[in-house]
């Protein structure tokens, strides 16, 4: 049954009324309207739907509720806006490093949680860092380069 | 908090702020119209008291107001039936009416697809849009200069000669004082301005009388002016069709058959009450669906029913299914294409290639064989339909918008004049995947239930339901003269259909052809080469096994491997470099000049096709090789040249440089280009390394991304040089969304070839298969 459960979402408590066996993502997308993490395979297997969890880029189509207790949660929404874009969302932005853009949630939380790890890594560490994340329209190039980017301009 | 489509509430007479207030922000397209066409819209919506205003046709082609719309302070609407599928074409288009209206292009924002509000100008398919569309909003946007000069003209008192327009003001020629911008003419007024325009669709023909620009005075097009959509992707405020809320809106799933052409049995709906938020099964014939409050809901209730990644047979769900086994067998599906009825189509019928033969001194034959692939969107399909008796609205992220509405309009048996299709962007699509079946399946739904239904497939029902790019075989043969001169060539191909329009969910009601056609495959090439004797047919099949639509340069990818690498067999046989070889067999200037430009920009070395491998030790674990191939598709010339790794241990492939040399023809946006080749380049190399449906003779068992791999970071290129040739303004622009695709499969073999002598004729070229063939 539905319960009422605080989430920790962008800084902000929120209030959603959930079952605790649903996804995060349902949470987010469907209780909050935070469409920033997009709903991919619900396998955990593209990435598409990632946010960052505690400081690590985490899958929330399978991320049950019920294990997401006093968790803080950034969405990409919470990481910047257009007038003031997050250091990556601003690299993604000049190396106009999207087509679809669809799987790019991903990417960028992916690698906003790897920089704030790691501020100065090596091209090999940022394909290491993004090899689970899919892109079927072939960006890889230019997310590669954004992340590279985002990395010399202190993300 | 919620996002929701505000355009029906605009229509109902909400302002452009209360509507921004109401939607957070979140700005939908929306015509302009004089005030008293507002009001009565609104009205009329008030009375109907639907969601929207019923029968909204689209604008007439021939009225300004159908292309551009001018506000008040100075900005802009373009209106255009075409549609984004994120190659960039929204900002390409506006490049081109900037350009033409004298127009600020960051200050022109572009509607598309909405079928009430734009034009239909055909399907977004093909590496079309710019081609057609783009001379068509060329002419309308110069029609609607003209138009605001005349109304400078009256403003001054002056004739139009007397008056110079640029960036959106109209001046007063020596009166550097005396200016008006486009906003202030048109005053908040609909363009309701006759500019002519007759034919439908890719032909029509927009204001054909006014004059356009120069093209050598371009200042907007030619320029890599940055997306306007990507600020937008890059933040969360962007919204896709998956996006999208509608009041009242239930959340639906697909319960597909677990055998393609399977009946449903039984349906055991017991415990379908107690997932909270449930709402309704639908259940017509062989279409299954769940309804309910919530997505969750929606998806525990068909989970119940059978529809997981895995399903364990017929009868594992409370859905039960008939045994259905009439897939063909997948290890053969190459025979079972031989053996189809078909339709010989002769594209290339010249001399006797039978008489050449019996006299040549060498001939080389070789067959290849490419599998079922798929699009493999990263957003899986997802329409909202809201069916009315006499009416229905849809949000869809089709590639056709305005076909698909007389489409819906078939299968709902409603007049199409009651049918509105609000289009949103949705995830990379790469040809007809799920996009519009997914419509249909909302639409039953919807019915079904009378509220507007969401409607969002799960992962396995796109991978195993979309409709696929079809399996080919194709035997090719050569002969040599004793100068290594290609004598005669024959390609024979057997090519499932790319065109079979029907829709899954009309299928599954017992209806197949309430809409669509079958059709059957064609000769995807576009044959180029000076050989003396020539004989390339395709054998025109219909549906085999699986449903297929385009992809990506539909069938081409395939035809241009199994060209490109007979090339460079024949290349290999006669001890010539690949890149002369066909230079000498190759009258085409502009076929010349891209491989000739790759050739330059990589610093290729002449030496004979597969000598790679004697410039390396035998015995060292990677060998290195290089290849090189070109298509025309559509005229667009490009030419590829590659170098890579085989790892002689593991058999896998790793692509070091690429040069792409890409002649499409004047580019509107040479970044947005070179991001469509490279696109091109890398979902090419993961479809030649990596992509095969598989099926078992129920149905398709690769049903996510571990069945289905495609290319990770790990295995991108270090890098992708992209050469523009022939970029002059006295060129025509082409298409540019798919030629690039074409070489990627065929320049891998001829690598791989150059790099360990093993030729590689079937797609893809997994380690695995690599392997076996040193062995």
């Amino acid at each position: 049954m539905p319960q009422q459960v605080t989430l920790n979402v962008n800084g902000e408590d929120r209030l959603v009324e959930v079952e605790p066996d649903s996804m995060l993502l349902y949470a987010l997308r469907d209780n909050l309207g935070l469409h920033g993490p997009k709903f991919g395979c619900g396998l955990g297997e593209c990435g598409a739907c990632t946010v960052i969890m505690n400081g690590f880029a985490t899958r929330s189509c399978v991320m049950p509720m019920a294990a997401t207790k006093g968790a803080k949660i950034v969405t990409l929404e919470g990481l910047g806006t257009i007038e003031k874009p997050h250091p990556v969302q601003k690299a993604f932005i000049e190396e106009q490093a999207a087509q679809c853009g669809y799987c790019i949630n991903g990417m960028i939380m992916t690698a906003a949680a790897f920089l704030a790890r790691e501020p100065h890594p090596s091209r090999e560490g940022i394909i290491e860092a993004l090899n689970a994340n899919l892109c079927r329209c072939g960006t890889h190039m230019r997310i590669v380069r954004a992340v590279e980017r985002a990395s010399h301009e202190g993300a | 908090m919620e996002r929701q489509d505000m355009a029906p509430a605009l229509r109902r007479g909400l302002g452009r702020r209360g509507f921004l207030q109401a939607s957070g922000g979140l700005v939908i397209a929306f015509s302009l119209f004089a005030p008293a066409a507002a009001e009565a819209a609104a009205a009329e919506a008030a009375a109907s008291g639907s969601t929207v205003p019923r029968g909204i046709l689209p604008p007439p082609a021939g009225k300004l107001y159908a292309w551009l719309a001018v506000r008040p302070d100075n900005s802009a609407t373009l209106f255009t039936g075409k549609v984004e599928t994120g190659t960039g074409v929204a900002t390409a288009l506006a490049q081109i009416a900037a350009d033409e209206l004298d127009f600020p292009v960051d200050r022109l924002d572009v509607v598309m697809g909405t079928t009430s509000e734009t034009v239909d100008q055909g399907p977004s398919y093909g590496s079309r849009t710019i081609r057609y569309a783009g001379p068509q909003i060329r002419h309308a946007a110069a029609a609607g200069r003209l138009v605001l000069l005349r109304l400078a003209a009256k403003h001054f008192s002056v004739s139009v000669n007397q008056l110079m327009a640029s960036n959106g003001t109209i001046t007063l020629i020596g009166s550097p004082g005396s200016t008006v911008t486009y906003g202030a003419l048109v005053a908040g007024r609909r363009l309701n301005y006759e500019i002519g325009a007759s034919g439908t669709s890719f032909g029509m023909r927009v204001a054909p009388d006014v004059r356009t620009k120069d093209p050598s005075s371009y200042t907007v097009v030619g320029r890599s002016v940055p997306r306007k959509d990507i600020p937008g992707k890059m933040t969360g405020q962007f919204t896709y069709i998956q996006d999208v809320r509608v009041p009242g809106m239930l959340h639906g799933r697909v319960v597909r058959p677990y055998g393609v052409g399977a009946s449903l049995l039984s349906v055991d709906e017991s415990g379908l009450k107690e997932i909270p938020g449930f709402v309704q099964v639908v259940r017509r014939d062989n279409f299954l669906g769940v309804v309910a409050e919530t997505e969750w809901g929606a998806i525990q209730a068909a989970e119940k029913l059978g529809s997981t990644l895995n399903p364990g047979g017929p009868e594992a769900g409370q859905a039960k299914w008939s045994a259905w086994n009439g897939l063909p067998v997948m290890d053969r599906i190459w025979e079972t294409l031989r053996q189809e009825p078909g339709a010989n189509i002769t594209a290339v019928d010249h001399g006797s290639v039978d008489t050449a033969f019996a006299s040549a001194p060498r001939m080389v034959k070789a067959t290849y064989q490419t599998p079922f692939q798929m699009h493999g969107s990263i957003g899986p399909s997802c329409a909202i339909a809201d069916v009315r008796s006499d009416g229905a609205t849809f949000w869809s992220c089709t590639q056709m918008p305005h076909e698909a509405r007389r489409v819906m309009a078939e299968l709902l048996g409603i007049p199409v004049e009651g049918i509105a299709l609000r289009w949103f962007e949705g995830a990379g699509a790469y040809g007809r995947n799920g996009f519009d079946h997914v419509n249909a399946d909302a639409a039953l739904m919807s019915q079904a239930v009378g509220r507007p239904v969401r409607v969002q497939w799960m992962r396995w029902d796109e991978h195993g339901w979309e409709p696929k790019g079809p399996a080919i075989v194709q035997d090719l043969a050569g002969a040599l003269d004793a100068n290594g001169r290609v004598t005669a060539w024959r390609h024979h191909m057997w090519i499932p259909t790319t065109g079979d329009t029907h829709l899954i969910a009309a299928e599954l009601i017992g209806k197949p052809d309430i809409v669509g056609q079958t059709g059957h495959g064609v000769p995807a090439v576009t044959y180029a080469y000076t050989f003396p004797n020539a004989d390339v047919a395709c054998h025109g099949e219909g549906r085999v096994g699986l449903l297929t639509a385009w992809l990506r340069s539909p069938a081409q990818f395939e035809t241009t491997f199994a060209m490109e690498a007979f090339m460079d067999e024949l290349a290999a046989a006669a001890e010539q470099d690949p890149l002369a070889f066909r230079l000498a067999h190759l009258s085409d200037p502009r076929a010349i000049a891209v491989l000739q430009a790759a050739a330059e920009t990589y610093g290729w070395e002449s030496r004979p096709a597969g000598a790679g491998r004697n410039t390396q030790a035998a015995n060292s674990r990677l060998a290195k090789g290089r290849g090189v191939a070109w298509a025309n598709r559509d005229n667009v010339r490009v030419a590829t040249i590659l170098d890579l790794t085989v790892d002689r241990g593991s058999g896998a492939i790793k692509v070091g440089r690429v040069v792409v040399a890409h002649d499409c023809g004047l580019v509107i946006n040479p970044d947005g280009l070179r991001n469509q080749v490279e696109g091109n380049v890398i979902q090419s190399l993961s479809r030649t390394l990596h992509e095969e449906v598989t099926f078992d003779t129920a149905h398709v068992t690769s049903r996510d991304w571990v069945g289905y791999p495609i290319l990770h970071f790990a295995e991108i290129p270090d890098s992708i040089e992209v050469l523009l040739v022939n970029n002059r303004p006295e060129y025509p622009a082409y298409g540019a969304g798919e030629p690039s695709t074409c070489p990627t499969a065929a320049v891998i073999s001829n690598a791989v070839f150059d790099a360990t002598g093993i030729r590689l004729r079937q797609t893809p070229f997994r380690p695995d298969r690599v392997k076996a063939a040193f062995s």
